[in-house]
């Protein structure tokens, strides 16, 4: 039995007539979730990860609990800053995921593509959209996004604010950094402090932000430093719990919890076993809950995802001692941003530096700048003697994937990988 | 001469360094290249630019940081063309004062490179002139024509010449167009004192917004000015852009004239598959404002005693129906359509005539409607399916008011006022998923004649849930159920409940009204009615012979053009 998919339909049954009831379901359920991960997860998950999947499940729980202390964003938003108003970010990414966790999605992406929403979309926004269209998700104090690499953000966060009236800033960032669009950037940041301080009561600390980048760069160096451990050393984990990993790299970044957990994962992939099997690079998101991928990819020796891109998209030290600018520049050079050979380039160096076999980039249903870029990375990593496989499909709706299709695709790819022939575990 | 695809381009810039700056309006035939070198599911559009990039001779495009497809656009350009000017200009969602000075660097920057790659060089002094003398491309929205009376504003993404031309033929007049770089570009001079570039580049930003600006709210003002002048709005949008199905998800139930969404995936392949909504939909906006058919029927008018034929020739059955001046059916019959449209008119026109035993000189009007309503020669008339669906149910039941009808290859919903006109519809097409055609397959994947599909579903025993949308993999579902011994009769009846899963989403977007009717060919289907009753909660009305409401329609704006 699933017992995610049973307390799932228990939810799907609320929404038509009693969706408050069955938002209250879905938190009652992260909370749930929460507690099973701290004590009863998955023997096989390494206790960092526990640690994360607990925390990463609760912080949302908590925040969809107390909605005027929770904000609507993008995976790129500045958390750092908001954490210093005492908001959490949520970014709808996060809500859309958690929610097919319960195996909700095919209600929330047909309930937005009938009231217009392309089906074309990605299916990440048509989730949230159609969720919140239910009336199953709390508004928030607001909404903050940032223009960069996905064009759903601008207008899905704009479609927020005409329907539900949830009070939206947009963050524009530019392609490349230049000293001017630095300034460009701080000039908006300073605008969103003053939008924060009218809306939380609470005066801009500026030492409690420099506190967080300090706390960001360290969590940094940790993580860097487990992810140079993890070439000689092996350490189970899932494509969920890439996913998670997004909580404490980017919604997260800068707290005390998420500093805490990469210096728990640095210390713990040291006790693991000498690493063994096939080492993969994901490029994008990870469709947890594929099947095929499933059995080849979770808690399995060998073959495992070591790193990704989007946990990976921004590494450099930040300057605790201008945080806006750092901020600014954060997001002006992450990888993702401006032009793709920026991206190319870091996935190459990545693959490279954390020894990894070959890549694979999952071109989820609806993501253009993802889809658009496939075959130039494939070329750069061919120059860089690294074989990619290309996956396109899903990473959300059950219902837009075909199994057959991806397992053919993936055996094959491990065929030409090399090793022992493809075997699950 | 020079591509450039979007309103924030510096256009002027361009022409005071003595390029050719040419909006790119691609119509293609395929997308061979792009979905090479790109990826099959980004923005037709893009896709489209590419082709016509590699097919001409270009010296180069200038893009903007407009949307996701076109960023990878030109990386991908970027890495091919080494030779031409590829270039993208990071055009700021602000219109702040900050924005313009950014906006203002990144135009130098270009015009720069231009004249290092050219050899052309950029004067302020050529710029004020065309700021001055220049009154701006002259875009065909707006133009407009007191004599026409149907107003229709256009919205949306960009639209080629193929709906505008669409549009003239049927004689609606375009009052605005604001599809993505369809509005005028006017400029004015910046004042004295005033930094040229950085006045002009701030203009650029305060042009009436796109989708990509971070403040809309100069839009919403325009978009109000402009359905206050239209009786209707044609909101268009291209295949794998998604921007702009936000604003008609919120436009079409805020705005008081009705929206028709129109998609097209700039091929002209399209051009033919939209002309039946947009005819459709004119004719609903004709009828509500009591204006006359736009197109004039060419019958004996006035006569007493009258013969009509319907003929509605789809995709996959021709139906014809004679009807006299009392609207009594004489005839009526239905063949599979053959390759060619027009013999398999002639021939179904041959037979209801016969089994009706009237010669063909008898007729006073012949009305065709249907997807090949245009390919029949001795049709007097043409009116759309959507139309004659609409008059058709109300023949047989003058207390429908949502009609789904699903065909052999499309299948849409139509909603009706009480007055029996057409206020709503939707269409499914280009994909099989939820049509006969879908029907067919999974008939032939479980070994069953496809009239055997529906009495084999109601034995059903077990819940079994098709999930795919797509038809090529829920065929594959199939055979794994099959492979699993699953019972027919179960999964024909998930098939059902896939197909009723569609329908009722086709039911949604128009807002259903009661009473319901369905019609078409897959109404036959016993399976299919209990799984739409179902999905629906409320029963369906059938006729007799459900493949012909749409001949009878037709029939019936047969007898009323002779009648008017």
């Amino acid at each position: 039995m699933n017992v995610a998919k049973v307390y799932g339909d228990a939810v799907r049954r609320r929404i038509p007539d009693r969706p408050e009831r069955a938002g209250e379901l879905i938190r009652t359920g992260l909370h749930l979730e929460s507690f099973r991960c701290a004590h009863f997860a998955d023997r096989r998950m390494p206790k960092a990860y526990r640690f994360l999947n607990s925390k990463a499940v609760g912080v949302v729980g908590d925040a969809l609990s107390h909605p005027e202390s929770y904000a609507w964003t993008n995976i790129f938003a500045p958390a750092e800053l908001m954490q210093t108003f005492g908001l959490t970010c949520v970014s709808m990414e996060c809500l859309a995921s958690y929610l097919s966790g319960f195996w909700l999605e095919d209600c929330f992406i047909d309930r937005a593509e009938d009231v217009g929403i392309a089906s074309t979309l990605c299916s990440y926004h048509k989730n949230f959209i159609g969720a919140v269209e239910a009336g199953v998700i709390p508004k928030p104090a607001l909404g903050v996004t940032t223009s960069m690499v996905c064009d759903g953000n601008v207008n899905t966060f704009r479609y927020m604010k005409r329907r539900f009236g949830v009070e939206s800033c947009v963050l524009d960032i530019p392609q490349e950094w230049s000293p001017e669009g630095e300034r460009y950037v701080v000039e908006q940041l300073r605008g969103l402090i003053g939008v924060l301080e009218h809306r939380t009561g609470r005066k801009y600390d500026e030492d409690a932000l420099r506190e967080a980048i300090r706390r960001e760069n360290r969590s940094k160096e940790y993580f860097r430093d487990a992810l140079r451990r993890r070439v000689t050393h092996s350490y189970p984990n899932t494509l969920t719990l890439v996913l998670f990993l997004l909580l404490a790299t980017h919604l997260n970044i800068g707290s005390q919890w998420v500093l805490d957990f990469f210096r728990m994962l640095d210390e713990e992939i040291e006790t693991y076993p000498p690493a063994t099997g096939k080492r993969l690079f994901w490029i994008h998101i990870t469709p947890y809950s594929q099947p095929t991928l499933q059995s080849y990819l979770n808690y399995n020796d060998r073959y495992a995802v070591v790193c990704d891109d989007f946990n990976l998209d921004y590494m450099e030290h930040m300057d605790e001692e201008h945080p806006l600018e750092a901020l600014a520049r954060k997001m002006i050079c992450n990888i993702y941003n401006g032009p793709f050979e920026r991206k190319a380039e870091a996935c190459a160096a990545y693959a490279k530096e954390f020894r990894c076999d070959a890549a694979v980039e999952f071109c989820h249903w609806g993501c253009k700048q993802s889809a658009g870029g496939a075959m130039l990375l494939k070329e750069k990593m061919r120059q860089t003697g690294i074989p990619m496989l290309i996956l396109d499909g899903d990473a959300l709706d059950r219902r837009n994937n075909h199994d057959g299709q991806i397992r053919t695709r993936f055996e094959a790819f491990l065929e030409v990988v090399g090793g022992e022939k493809g075997e699950a575990g | 001469m020079i591509g450039y695809v979007c309103k924030y381009t510096p256009v002027e810039v361009l022409r005071a360094m003595g390029a050719d700056p040419v909006l790119l309006e691609p119509s293609v035939t395929d997308f061979n290249l792009a979905d090479t070198l790109l990826h099959p599911n980004i923005c037709s559009y893009a896709k489209s630019v590419l082709e016509e990039f590699a097919g001409k001779n270009y010296e180069g495009v200038v893009l903007t940081s407009c949307c996701d497809s076109i960023r990878r656009l030109y990386d991908t350009l970027r890495a091919r063309y080494r030779q031409k000017f590829i270039w993208l200009l990071d055009v700021p969602r602000h219109d702040s004062e900050a924005a313009a000075q950014l906006n203002a660097g990144q135009i130098r920057r270009m015009a720069e490179a231009y004249a290092a790659f050219s050899g052309k060089t950029f004067s302020e002094d050529a710029l004020r002139e065309i700021l001055l003398c220049h009154a701006g491309d002259f875009r065909p929205g707006a133009e407009i024509s007191s004599t026409r009376n149907l107003r229709v504003a256009l919205m949306g993404n960009r639209c080629g010449s193929g709906l505008r031309n669409l549009l003239a033929d049927c004689g609606a007049q375009v009052v605005a167009d604001l599809t993505c770089a369809g509005e005028e570009r006017s400029f004015h001079l910046p004042g004295e004192g005033e930094d040229l570039l950085a006045g002009y580049a701030g203009q650029l930003l305060r042009q009436v917004p796109c989708l990509r600006m971070a403040d809309d709210t100069a839009r919403e003002e325009r978009i109000g000015l402009i359905t206050a002048q239209a009786d209707g709005v044609i909101y268009h949008t291209v295949k794998f852009c998604d921007i702009y199905s936000y604003e008609y998800a919120v436009l079409r139930d805020r705005l008081k004239i009705p929206v028709l969404k129109v998609e097209t995936d700039t091929t002209r392949q399209c051009e033919g598959q939209i002309r039946t909504r947009v005819e459709a939909f004119l004719e609903s906006l004709a009828a509500a404002k009591g204006l006359r058919p736009i197109r004039p029927a060419a019958g004996k008018r006035g006569e007493k005693h009258m013969t009509v034929v319907g003929i509605d020739s789809g995709s996959t059955s021709t139906n014809a129906v004679v009807m006299n001046e009392k609207k009594e059916i004489l005839a009526s019959g239905s063949i599979r359509t053959g390759a060619k449209t027009s013999a398999s008119a002639e021939k179904i026109l041959a037979d209801v005539l016969r089994q009706a035993g009237l010669p063909r000189e008898n007729v006073d009007l012949i009305v065709s409607t249907g997807y090949g309503r245009v390919s029949i020669p001795f049709a007097d008339r043409s009116v759309t399916e959507i139309s004659c669906h609409g008059k058709g149910a109300r023949y047989f039941d003058p207390q429908v008011r949502t009609i789904l009808d699903i065909g052999g290859q499309d299948s849409k919903a139509i909603r009706l006022s009480e007055a029996g006109e057409v206020e709503d519809f939707v269409m499914n097409d280009k994909c099989a998923a939820g049509t006969g055609r879908f029907l067919e397959a999974m008939a032939r994947t479980l070994e069953l004649e496809i009239s055997e599909l529906g009495p084999t579903a109601l034995k059903s025993t077990e819940a079994v849930e098709i999930s795919s949308m797509c038809t090529v993999f829920a065929e594959s579902e199939v055979i794994s159920l099959i492979a699993r011994n699953q019972e027919k009769a179960d999964i024909a009846n998930g098939v059902h409940r896939a197909i009723a899963g569609k329908a009722y989403s086709l039911l949604s977007r128009v807002g259903p009204e009661p009473e319901f009717m369905m019609t078409g060919g897959v109404a036959r289907n016993p399976g299919v009615v209990r799984a739409v009753e179902e999905k629906l909660g409320a029963k369906l009305f059938l006729c007799e012979d459900p493949e012909i409401v749409g001949a009878v329609g037709a029939a019936l704006y047969g007898l009323e053009s002779l009648e008017a």
